[in-house]
């Protein structure tokens, strides 16, 4: 609106100025006029006189048209008629209003017609007839019309033309605003209500000004721009959609792998039941067999099939692909977790695995499925570098001096820690370098797909965390997982 | 006390850490006639074996806590008295299987397997450690 009220302003200055000029102007012109008329008027009516004083002089004397100028005088109520001689050094009541100068013309037998201004400040019109009477002597009739009548009169004009221009101003600005509201405000309102709402990232409703000015054309531009707002916004969803799809298919297909890499020593923890409970039933089924027997046999193939249901379960919840859910969960449930899993394979290959567990109220708001997988990844990745078997560390604390990388800084967050350190072949600086790009590997073809390491990299900085590594070829490898600690929620 | 046992029937050392298939295998071979001995780890295993003179057979899983069936092997392969060994193995692969062979092994047979196959398994090796035994006196 304030656009409004500037150009009201504007073009009511404007109108003013035309109005005042105008109005002067006519005024002038008038006055001009109006003293032009009554300068016509008292010389006809001068001559008048003079044509009688001059008749009345030659016949009868100076005395006759004195007394006729006196009665002559009565009969004007707006004029007085005086006699006065051209003359210097004369009582004032013969004497002309104005100085002898200004009359030179009167020896020239013209009239002359002037403005002059009484001691009182009030204007008359003065016109002087040249009489040359008998005796040589220069005399003139001099009519003298107030001006007030005319002051008034202009006086009037002058208020009648502010009065017009003021109801101009008032009645332009009403209409101004009126129609500035309906034309102008009403749309612009409108357009900005949308442009904000489309700022705001909401771009569900559309505007649509009717009508073929300037804010219809621009609301048809906002409107086209909403358009393509929303299909990008579309295509960016898919994209997001399919690329999420794409990782969650490469984690769940890394998470098989895992589960490949588990799977040794999972079959010992089923074989070893199944040739429990295949042995029992045959020992059921032989002759000779005492009831006593037939139950204990079959009380242990129901514990034993209890087992294996326990280890498939185990197999399955890790195995199934998931939606994430991040929520709360302590720290040391999730080392724990990944036991029941690795346990075989740990004896398998000898390694002895010592937990060092964090310490409960420990609380991470993570996906535990996906933060168990980068456990298992680490921890699958220690126990090969230990081929010949050793000890390694899976450690859970909190860490408030860890330096975060650059784009994490953040001085208040407080950090938690799960640690993997083991004593196996290390790496070599070249290698470490490059552990976390993806189908890194320095495994034999068909022992690993690498993948494992980039996919926890990415799973730990989606939890807003990263990965450390400190690693000497010789001495063994320690790999730091470092997650924002969760304050002030329950823990699951 | 030994010096006077009559006992004929042949002794075998049975070692798996899992007690529900250990009981269940001595169950079975004290049924087909034979005297075992059990063991719930490797170290336990060569304990039995520096002490007790006639074992016709050892009955071993490969992975046990502590000492392994193949740990076992490997420091029993150089003692002078031998006695034929069956290597029980969940990790049924071809690397496993070499290894245990390597070693001295005289059969390794895969998790799960038959009783009947384990018991008919362990006669035979015992006929033919026998055999050898007879040839060599």
């Amino acid at each position: 609106m304030r656009l409004t009220i500037k150009i009201t302003l504007a073009v009511m200055f404007g109108i003013v100025l035309i109005f005042s000029v105008y109005s002067y102007q006519s005024i002038e012109r008038e006055r001009e006029q109006i003293k032009r008329n009554l300068s016509r008027e008292a010389r006809h009516i001068g001559e008048s006189l003079r044509v009688i004083v001059v008749e009345l002089w030659h016949q009868r004397g100076q005395e006759a048209s004195m007394a006729f100028l006196d009665r002559a005088n009565q009969g004007y109520s707006d004029t007085l008629v005086r006699w006065v001689w051209i003359e210097e050094g004369l009582p004032e009541a013969v004497q002309p209003r104005v100085p002898l100068s200004h009359l030179e013309r009167l020896a020239q037998e013209e009239t002359v017609t002037l403005m002059a201004a009484s001691a009182e400040g009030q204007d008359y019109l003065l016109t002087y007839l040249p009489v040359f009477t008998p005796t040589g002597r220069i005399g003139a009739i001099e009519l003298s019309e107030s001006m007030e009548e005319m002051h008034d009169y202009v006086q009037e004009s002058l208020r009648r033309s502010a009065l017009v221009i003021g109801a101009s101003v008032v009645s332009g600005l009403l209409m101004m605003a009126a129609l500035g509201s309906i034309w102008v405000g009403r749309p612009m309102r409108q357009l900005r209500a949308q442009a904000e709402r489309i700022g705001t990232g909401d771009f569900s409703a559309g505007v649509n000004l009717s009508g073929s000015d300037e804010f219809a054309e621009l609301s048809g531009t906002i409107e086209r721009m909403r358009e393509q707002l929303v299909q990008a916004r579309e295509a960016e969803q898919e994209a997001t959609a399919a690329k999420i799809e794409a990782l969650e298919k490469l984690r769940h297909s890394e998470r098989l792998a895992t589960l490949g890499q588990l799977s040794a020593g999972m079959a010992h923890e089923l074989g070893t039941p199944l040739n429990v409970i295949a042995g029992r039933a045959k020992l059921m089924g032989r002759e000779g067999i005492s009831p006593a027997d037939i139950a204990r046999s079959a009380t242990i193939i129901h514990e034993q099939a209890e087992r294996m249901t326990g280890i498939m379960r185990q197999l399955l919840s890790f195995a199934r692909r998931g939606e994430a859910r991040k929520q709360p969960v302590e720290v040391h449930l999730i080392m724990r977790g990944v036991l029941p899993l690795l346990e075989p394979t740990l004896h398998k290959q000898q390694v002895q695995l010592r937990l060092e567990e964090a310490q409960e109220g420990l609380v991470v708001c993570a996906d535990a499925a996906q933060l168990q997988q980068v456990l298992l990844n680490l921890l699958l990745n220690a126990i090969q570098a230990m081929p010949d078997g050793g000890s390694m560390t899976l450690a859970g604390y909190p860490a408030p001096r860890a330096k975060p990388p650059e784009d994490l800084a953040d001085s208040d967050q407080r950090w938690v820690c799960l640690q993997v350190t083991d004593q196996g072949t290390g790496m070599a600086p070249e290698v470490l370098r490059h552990i976390f790009d993806p189908f890194f590997t320095t495994k034999d073809v068909g022992q690993g797909t690498g993948l494992g390491l980039s996919i926890a990299y990415g799973i730990v900085q989606e939890h807003g965390g990263w990965i450390d590594v400190e690693s000497e070829p010789g001495k063994g490898s320690s790999f730091s997982v470092y997650l924002p600690l969760h304050v002030g929620g329950r823990q699951s | 006390m030994e010096a006077f046992c009559l006992d004929l029937s042949p002794r075998v050392l049975l070692a798996e850490d899992d007690h529900e298939l250990r009981e269940l295998l001595a169950l079975v071979l004290e049924g087909a006639g034979y005297q075992v001995v059990q063991c719930d780890n490797g170290l336990q295993l060569l304990g039995h074996l520096e002490r007790t003179d006639d074992v016709a057979a050892v009955i071993s899983d490969l992975r046990m806590p502590g000492l392994g069936g193949l740990e076992v092997l490997a420091r029993h392969r150089h003692r002078s008295r031998q006695c034929p060994f069956i290597c029980m193995t969940a990790f049924g692969d071809e690397l496993t299987h070499n290894r245990a062979r390597q070693l001295g092994a005289a059969e390794v047979i895969n998790k799960p397997f038959d009783l009947d196959e384990m018991i008919a398994l362990v006669e035979r090796v015992c006929l033919r450690n026998q055999e050898t035994s007879g040839v060599k006196q």
